[in-house]
C-alpha cells in the first residue's frame, strides 16, 4: 500500500455553471485542508468560465467501487420493462383496432344496404 | 429445440425435469414473496432496491420455466402459474409467509426475517448455480453463466444488510438472531435434491448436496467471523421436503394469490 499522506492531501473538485445545472467533476488538487482546497480551485481553474458553485471533497472520503466489487455491476439482459419506449408503439396499435373497427361496420352496412335493394 | 430431444434419453429427462422445477419454484416463490414487500421496505431506495432483486430473480425463474418448455413440458407461464402446489418442487423456506397480516391489509412483515432468509437463500442460490455452470446438461448449464451474472450484487446486498443490522445494538441483533433461528429450521430441504437425488449426480448435472453444503458454510464463514458468530448448523431432517412435493398451506394462498389473474384469462397475450 502507499504511504500515508503528511501534509497534502488529494481532493477531487466539482463545480456548476449556473444555479440550476448539475454539479461535474473538474479535477482534482493537492491542499493541505478543504479551506485551502476551495482557494486553490477558485484561483487556478475558475478564472475564465462562469462558476455558481463549488464543491471540494477529500479523495479518502469517496467511497468507489474496488475492482473485485465491479463485477456487481452486470446486469442481464432481460429488462425491457425497465426501459420502456414512452409507449409509442400504441398509437400503431389503436390504428390496426380502428381499421378493423372501420372493417366490420363496413361490412354491415354493405349487408344492411343488399337486404333494402 | 428437436435436437435437445433426440439427445436426451427418457431417464435423464426425468432428472432434468425435476432439478429444473426445484430451481424454477424456488426462484419463483422466493421472488413472489420479495414483491409482496413491495411499498413496505424500510425505506424507500431500499424498496426500490430489493424490488429490483425481486425482479431479477423471477426472471431467472423464467429462464428455468423457459428450459422446462423447450423440452416440451408445458408453456412457461402455464407452469409458473397453474400448477398446484402438490406438484411444486420449491423449498419450504422460500414458500414461508413475510410474517403476520396480510399485504392488502395490515401486514406485521419482519425485515430481519426477510434479510436473514434473502441472504442465506442467495448464498445457497450462487453455490448451486456454480456448480450448475459445469452442468452435463448443456443448456442449463448456459443458463447458470448468466444467472451468476447478477448474483454478485445480490449477495453484496443482502450480506451489506447482514452485516449492518447484526453489528448494531439492541432490538435489531436480538430479532436478526431470532430470524436466523427461524430460517435455519427451513433450511433441511433447501439443499436437498429429494428422492431423485442420486440420479442428479450420477448423471452429472449437480454436485452432491453435502458438497455444496460445505462451500455454503466457507462462504459464509469469513462474514459470521467478522461479527462474532459461527455459521448456523444445517438441520439433517426438516418437518416436509419441498423437493418431494410436501409443502405448507402458505404455498397453497400463495399460488392463489399469484394466479389470480393468470386464471382469468389462459390464452390472453401480455
Amino acid at each position: 500500500m502507499e504511504q500515508k499522506k503528511t501534509f497534502y492531501q488529494e481532493f477531487e473538485v466539482f463545480s456548476k455553471r449556473t444555479p440550476s445545472s448539475p454539479f461535474q467533476h473538474q479535477f482534482s488538487l493537492l491542499a493541505p485542508n478543504a479551506e485551502m482546497a476551495m482557494v486553490m480551485a477558485q484561483e487556478n481553474f475558475m478564472r475564465r468560465d462562469p462558476v455558481a458553485d463549488i464543491w471540494v471533497v477529500n479523495r479518502e472520503h469517496i467511497r468507489g467501487l474496488t475492482k473485485e466489487e465491479k463485477v456487481t455491476l452486470q446486469r442481464l439482459d432481460n429488462k425491457d420493462y425497465r426501459t420502456t419506449k414512452g409507449y409509442g408503439y400504441l398509437k400503431k396499435k389503436w390504428r390496426h383496432y380502428e381499421q378493423q373497427m372501420l372493417d366490420e361496420k363496413e361490412i354491415l352496412s354493405w349487408a344492411g344496404g343488399n337486404k333494402n335493394d | 429445440m428437436t435436437e435437445q430431444n433426440l439427445t436426451i434419453t427418457p431417464e435423464l429427462k426425468d432428472a432434468v425435469v425435476n432439478l429444473l422445477f426445484q430451481l424454477a419454484d424456488d426462484d419463483f416463490f422466493y421472488s413472489y414473496r420479495g414483491s409482496e414487500w413491495l411499498g413496505l421496505a424500510p425505506h424507500i431506495e431500499e424498496d426500490v432496491a430489493s424490488s429490483s432483486i425481486s425482479q431479477d430473480s423471477m426472471g431467472h425463474a423464467a429462464m428455468f420455466y423457459q428450459l422446462l418448455e423447450e423440452i416440451g413440458i408445458g408453456n412457461a407461464d402455464a407452469l409458473a402459474h397453474l400448477r398446484p402446489a402438490n406438484e411444486r418442487r420449491n423449498s419450504i423456506l422460500v414458500e414461508r409467509p413475510n410474517g403476520e397480516g396480510y399485504y392488502m391489509e395490515v401486514p406485521k412483515y419482519d425485515w430481519a426475517y426477510a434479510v436473514v432468509r434473502n441472504y442465506f437463500y442467495t448464498a445457497a442460490k450462487k453455490i448451486k448455480i456454480d456448480s450448475l455452470k459445469n452442468s452435463s446438461y448443456e443448456p442449463l448449464a448456459k443458463v447458470a453463466i448468466k444467472v451468476n451474472m447478477e448474483l454478485y450484487y445480490h449477495l453484496l446486498h443482502w450480506k451489506t444488510w447482514f452485516v449492518q443490522l447484526l453489528s448494531s445494538t439492541g432490538e435489531a441483533k436480538q430479532r436478526m438472531q431470532a430470524a436466523i433461528e427461524q430460517v435455519m429450521k427451513d433450511f433441511a430441504d433447501v439443499f436437498s435434491f429429494g428422492t431423485d437425488g442420486e440420479k442428479f449426480i450420477a448423471s452429472g448435472l449437480i454436485e452432491k448436496e453435502d458438497v455444496l453444503i460445505q462451500r455454503w458454510k466457507q462462504h459464509l464463514e469469513p462474514v459470521f467471523q467478522s461479527i462474532g458468530l459461527t455459521v448456523p448448523e444445517i438441520p439433517v431432517n426438516g418437518e416436509r421436503n419441498g423437493r418431494n412435493f410436501e409443502h405448507t398451506e402458505d404455498l397453497v394462498s400463495a399460488i392463489e394469490t399469484l394466479s389470480e389473474v393468470y386464471r382469468i384469462d389462459t390464452a390472453a397475450t401480455w
